[in-house]
């Protein structure tokens, strides 16, 4: 995203069409340009091409329908960034989700109350986060093998909880949730948009976030600058974890119960996401409104396709393909 | 730029090869069902788009990406009650999933059959509406009609085991229900034992309560899978033992007629799919439609098992209908 540094000036002190229009040519020539923004000119050929095929797809409720539903992902997707960032990856993302929905459903079930079920949902799922990182780093294992083994773990965990059963959730609260508006957007919407806005100011406007990216750029010499690497990725994975808490909220009010069911799509779209959102898999670089941006045409793509009457089976392989083409434009990353 | 002349052209492609043909056609329907990475929905899948085929209604079938796809099920119903369909045709993967996407189908007065698994009533009530009716498979008249093959098939008196599946599961515990009804007082069921159903685990308790008893005459087993390894044991004790299994998978349509499973009751999610599309053809000709529809069982065994195998995923024979009825 950062300009060559001789042209920056020029374009700033001279008149905007004048200067700018050859450096727009350059930018548009230049394949960085595109890896940079993958997912925002995916997210706008999908708008076309769905705009243009289905006359539905771009009405205003669709357009709702769509933020609706990608809600739940685009907060996900946030989590596995700040992870992502710091060069590692988080597989047990859905199941902390499914664990989480799991332990809102059983509290809200014995009777304490609503609030005190989606508190306690995510205060579980960031202790998972939290253990993913106190793994890694004092325990020294590889990001994918722990958050494999919670993956399973959790997994287990859920069922014995819930005895394999779903826990019906009945709450006005959650019904709200999921269905009320606030102006143009519902609920879960502003959530997912107050998250990008918190989750983007930590990134670009603390010390934390540099300390996050410069660990997963360059551990070494991060900590060599007196960065304490290891509890940057300790909160790195609690963040993800507590993602999950709020994601697990939002998946029980969208559905009415909590299911001991792993949402698998909803973990390899989360990485589909970071990936398309120009997040870099070996960490040090990274943007929170790309991911959401990929999440958003990812749930934009499957609903175009369903407008489309495109069989299910097709919808995987579109999605696929679309992340390894955003995969290989990366390539072009400077 | 490239990328634009692609996308282009891309999109001209689609528009022509997906635009949906919109004429001559009674009614549009909008279907979801569960994941079609089981046979199963894929089965269903097939009876609606052939039973829409041939009644000249068109027809869009959407799916969960897998079984545990609860929001994107719900997803790709939002987008269809957009669109707009004179039906809207719904198995949804848990009771409540499905409630809140099919709140503005409800607004539209759209007509929502449900297929296979059941809508909660009371959550819908909450989220104002109710289905227009349902159309499943009557697990406890299944059992019953084995039991009831089961007292043509051995003395009046004799043993009978029964397998039934996971314990405190719905589905196996109508099953087994249905059977205990069909043959009380007529036949002596020993013992009842849980085989997760697993074929392998049934094949075990069925070798051990054939040790246990010897003149055990038959064994019903709630699915086809657990009838097969039950099977397995019966022919390695050699003794002659009947067992009935309930599903109708080729694997047991072939046992039977292959004279190894005595016999099976035959569920047909082909038939609740194309069954569904009846009902929504139904409600737009205006006819009133029933509230619970029993979806066909029925029983093969030797005679009939060769043509059950050959019009396979649909029933060997003719089967009640009363949605065709209707139709008529």
């Amino acid at each position: 995203m950062s300009l060559p540094a001789d042209n920056a000036p020029a374009s700033r002190q001279a008149g905007v069409h004048e200067e700018s229009r050859p450096s727009l040519a350059a930018l548009l020539i230049d394949p960085s340009f595109w890896a940079d923004w993958a997912s925002v000119v995916g997210l706008v050929g999908l708008v076309i091409l769905f705009g243009v095929t289905s006359p539905v797809f771009l009405s205003v409720a669709n357009m709702q329908a769509i933020l609706l539903a990608a809600a739940i992902l685009v907060v996900l997707s946030i989590g596995q960034t700040f992870v992502v960032a710091t060069s590692g990856i988080d597989l047990s993302l859905a199941a902390s989700v499914m664990l989480g929905a799991v332990i809102l459903g059983l509290i809200h079930a014995a009777g304490l109350g609503i609030f005190a079920a989606c508190v306690l949902a995510v205060l579980a799922t960031s202790a998972i986060g939290l253990m993913n990182g106190l793994l890694i780093t004092a325990g020294r294992i590889p990001d994918f093998v722990v958050t494999l083994g919670t993956l399973s773990g959790i997994t287990g965990l859920g069922l014995i909880l819930s005895g394999g059963e779903p826990t019906m959730v009945g709450s006005t609260f959650l019904l709200k949730l999921a269905s009320g508006y606030l102006g143009p957007f519902g609920y879960p919407v502003w959530v997912a948009i107050a998250a990008v806005l918190v989750a983007h100011v930590a990134l670009y406007h603390t010390r934390f976030g540099v300390h996050l990216l410069a660990t997963g750029g360059q551990a070494e010499s991060a900590s060599a600058l007196g960065i304490r690497t290891n509890r940057v990725k300790i909160a790195a994975y609690t963040i993800s974890g507590f993602c999950a808490g709020i994601a697990s909220i939002l998946l029980v009010a969208r559905i009415g119960s909590a299911e001991p069911q792993i949402n698998t799509s909803l973990l390899l779209n989360s990485v589909a996401a970071v990936v398309l959102g120009g997040v870099s898999l070996f960490g040090g670089r990274a943007s929170i409104l790309g991911p959401a941006i990929g999440a958003l045409m990812l749930t934009a793509l499957v609903n175009g396709l369903t407008l489309l009457s495109v069989s299910a089976f097709y919808q995987p392989l579109a999605v696929g393909v679309i992340v390894v083409l955003a995969a290989l434009i990366m390539r072009y990353q400077k | 730029m490239r990328m634009f002349n692609c996308l282009a052209l891309g999109a001209g492609l689609l528009a022509t090869t997906f635009a949906v043909p919109a004429h001559a056609e009674d009614a549009k329907v909008a279907a979801i069902v569960k994941g079609l990475d089981n046979p199963f929905f894929q089965t269903m899948q097939k009876g609606i788009e052939e039973q829409a085929k041939a009644d000249g209604v068109g027809v869009n079938v959407q799916a969960a990406a897998n079984m545990g796809d609860a929001t994107g099920q719900a997803d790709k119903l939002t987008a269809m009650a957009l669109q707009d369909y004179d039906c809207y045709l719904v198995n949804p993967i848990s009771v409540s999933n499905l409630v809140q996407a099919l709140v503005p189908v409800a607004q539209k007065k759209k007509p929502i059959v449900n297929i296979d698994s059941t809508i909660d009533a009371e959550q819908a009530k909450a989220a104002g509406f109710a289905v227009s009716t349902y159309i499943g498979t009557d697990n406890v008249a299944a059992g019953a009609l084995a039991g009831e093959e089961m007292l043509k098939l051995v003395p009046k008196g004799s043993k009978v085991a029964l397998v039934a599946g996971i314990v405190g599961d719905v589905g196996s515990n109508a099953r087994i229900k249905g059977f205990k009804q069909a043959v009380e007082g007529k036949l002596d069921v020993v013992v009842m034992v849980s085989a997760d159903w697993d074929r392998e685990k049934a094949l075990t308790a069925a070798t051990d309560i054939l040790a246990a008893h010897p003149d055990l005459a038959g064994f019903f087993a709630a699915n086809d899978i657990m009838a097969l390894g039950v099977e397995r044991a019966v022919q390695t004790s050699g003794k002659d033992v009947k067992v009935i299994g309930l599903d109708g998978i080729v694997d047991a349509l072939k046992s039977v007629a292959a004279g190894e499973l005595t016999a099976t009751v035959a569920q047909y999610p082909y038939v609740v799919g194309a069954m569904g599309v009846e009902a929504c053809k139904l409600a737009a000709k205006g006819k009133e439609l029933p509230a619970n529809v029993p979806a066909p069982v029925l029983l093969i065994n030797k005679d009939n098992a060769e043509a059950s195998l050959k019009n396979f995923p649909r029933p060997g024979g003719d089967y009640p209908d009363p949605l065709r009825e209707m139709l008529k």
